[in-house]
């Protein structure tokens, strides 16, 4: 019975928090257009989320891009189609890999980060305290927030995707002897516009649900400063299966679409 | 803590570099869709597209020229693909050029290759159709392949038919491989060739022997091959070959003598003829003799006769009646 009533409450949390987190896009949506736009921390967190971001994203894209096609080499190597490895590594990189382990990167380093900053500042009561000086918290600390994930994780999947591939053009030029030319040419040749436009307007909504879910997480923090650091796990956990849920959703529309 | 104006100049490379990337990844595919590109538009007819979609590359002579952009079904039978080709390989496109959709090797996309025209035909324009060579499919192939499948196992059995008759030692080639006698000719012949053989080899050195001394200028073969004898032999054919004609046309008129002289003979011998009574008539050859002795005489007594004439002659010239006139036919 207890069972039950736990499964219950759980089912009434989980619908409460959607519908929470549902009301703060709503409220991001309608602070957005507001002025005054607060720019200066705009620019301030898109240099963090992006170009702080960049190196760890850019080690991994490379990494990831490196061993996929070590791995996938000799498989192709037996079935006779390693002339294909550049187009195969290519649509799987920009089609899903490349978005996806980059989303879960920046949700792990920025949607923690988030959580916790303004977890933080909850808690030590800051966002209070700008609420009595007048100033708007939501539009200052959350809006600034969500638009620089929103639009600098695509920006950070673009460069992991490009250091990918040249980790794959590595693998490729040094154990196939392929040239940059017709590596990039095969590449190019691979992808169409409906595997790179989907697969890059997804991340918009990943950096989105990333912003959302750390600053959601964050500004309504609570018990004090051990709820930072669960805040912190929460955001990360929570904002990686939106991801997944987000990703999932996408490759399902964009197949309608294309099919 | 960076200042924020480093950080906005960080940021604006950050956000710039991301946005040429995107641009580029955008360009590159763009161009590999002929989208930037001066194209033009053709149409191709199929009644079979074999899964042909949008955007599946268009080849002519093997070089990539551009891409398929629409799929209309027009009939059940007629399919009509429009597809964008580069302007500058459609001006070596001609109008009886041919296409078919063919796979991009084994595990490959589809793709429309556009087989060359003759050389004769007008250059393509933009709007034109061309039509489709008719392609094997995989159904048909496999098809045939059942048939082929079909004969080859016919033709498998009526292989083993052969191979238990041969081993029974029925028709020839079993009689040569299962009788022991037909064995031994077959060796006995083997052997006879191993002797052929080695004549034939001794033979040939022989003749390769011969055939270097024709080489040397020591013999006569040899010798002709200096220029100027051969030239002096030809000559010297030459030569014999006109005096051969002469004497075959002495030799005819030889028997045609000897024909006559024979002929002249029988008549002769036949009393025909006056050598008949000269040889065998005396009396005749007396009274030639006599005759003869009298045309002697006779011609004695005319030239005496002429002298006297002569003679007389002058003396009229002499007299006085006759004078003038000789004078006169004298001037």
């Amino acid at each position: 019975m207890n069972t039950f009533r736990n499964f219950i409450t759980s089912i009434r949390s989980f619908l409460f928090e959607t519908g929470e987190l549902a009301f703060f896009a709503g409220r991001f949506f309608k602070e957005v257009f507001n002025r005054p736009f607060e720019w200066k921390e705009f620019a301030r967190q898109c240099y963090h989320i992006g170009n702080k971001s960049l190196f760890l994203v850019a080690v991994t894209g490379f990494i990831i891009g490196l061993v996929f096609t070590l791995q996938s080499r000799p498989k192709m190597i037996e079935l006779g189609a390693v002339a294909w490895l550049p187009s195969m590594v290519s649509i799987s990189i920009i089609r899903e890999i490349g978005p996806i382990i980059t989303a879960l990167i920046c949700a792990g380093r920025i949607g923690s980060g988030i959580g916790a900053e303004l977890g933080s500042m909850r808690v030590t009561e800051q966002i209070d305290a700008m609420e009595v000086s007048g100033t708007n918290p939501f539009k200052f600390l959350v809006v600034t927030r969500i638009l620089a994930t929103t639009l600098m994780i695509p920006l950070l999947v673009i460069m992991s995707d490009a250091v990918a591939l040249f980790g794959s053009f590595l693998v490729e030029n040094i154990k196939g002897d392929v040239s940059f030319t017709l590596y990039f040419d095969e590449v190019f040749r691979a992808i169409q516009f409906s595997d790179f436009f989907p697969a890059t307007l997804k991340t918009f909504f990943f950096g989105f649900a990333i912003g959302l879910v750390g600053c959601y997480k964050g500004y309504y923090c609570k018990h004090g400063t051990a709820g930072v650091g669960k805040t912190a796990n929460a955001a990360v956990v929570e904002a990686s299966m939106l991801v997944f849920i987000l990703d999932f959703t996408a490759v399902l529309v964009t197949d309608i679409f294309t099919s | 803590m960076e200042p924020f104006n480093v950080q906005r100049i960080k940021l604006g490379i950050f956000i710039l570099t991301g946005t040429i990337l995107f641009i580029t990844g955008v360009y590159f595919i763009g161009k590999k869709q002929n989208m930037f590109g001066n194209t033009i538009e053709l149409f191709a007819v199929f009644n079979n597209i074999n899964g042909l979609k949008p955007g599946n590359n268009v080849r002519y002579s093997g070089i990539n020229v551009g891409t398929v952009n629409e799929i209309n079904m027009i009939s059940d039978t007629v399919i009509v693909v429009t597809v964008t080709v580069e302007k500058e390989i459609s001006r070596h496109i001609k109008k009886d050029s041919k296409c078919a959709i063919t796979s991009d090797g084994l595990v490959g996309s589809m793709i429309i290759n556009i087989i060359p025209g003759t050389e004769k035909s007008q250059k393509i324009n933009p709007g034109d159709t061309i039509f489709s060579l008719s392609r094997i499919r995989t159904d048909q192939m496999l098809q045939t392949l059942s048939v082929t499948n079909e004969n080859a196992a016919l033709l498998t059995a009526e292989m083993l038919k052969i191979a238990e008759g041969i081993d029974d030692g029925k028709g020839l080639i079993g009689a040569i491989i299962k009788d022991p006698a037909i064995t031994e000719d077959v060796r006995a012949i083997i052997t006879n060739l191993k002797n052929t053989t080695n004549s034939s080899n001794l033979a040939i050195n022989q003749l390769n022997k011969i055939l270097t001394s024709l080489d040397r200028n020591d013999n006569l073969i040899g010798s002709l091959r200096d220029t100027t004898l051969a030239v002096k032999v030809k000559n010297i054919i030459n030569n014999v070959e006109v005096s051969s004609v002469q004497i075959s046309q002495i030799l005819k008129q030889l028997e045609t003598t000897i024909s006559e002289t024979r002929q002249t003979i029988t008549n002769a011998r036949e009393g025909k003829g006056a050598i008949n009574y000269l040889s065998n008539d005396p009396t005749l050859v007396k009274k030639i003799d006599r005759t003869i002795t009298h045309l002697d005489s006779t011609i004695l007594e005319i030239n005496q006769a002429g002298i006297q004439l002569n003679q007389n002659l002058d003396a009229l010239k002499k007299t006085w009646l006759l004078r003038k006139q000789f004078k006169e036919e004298k001037k």
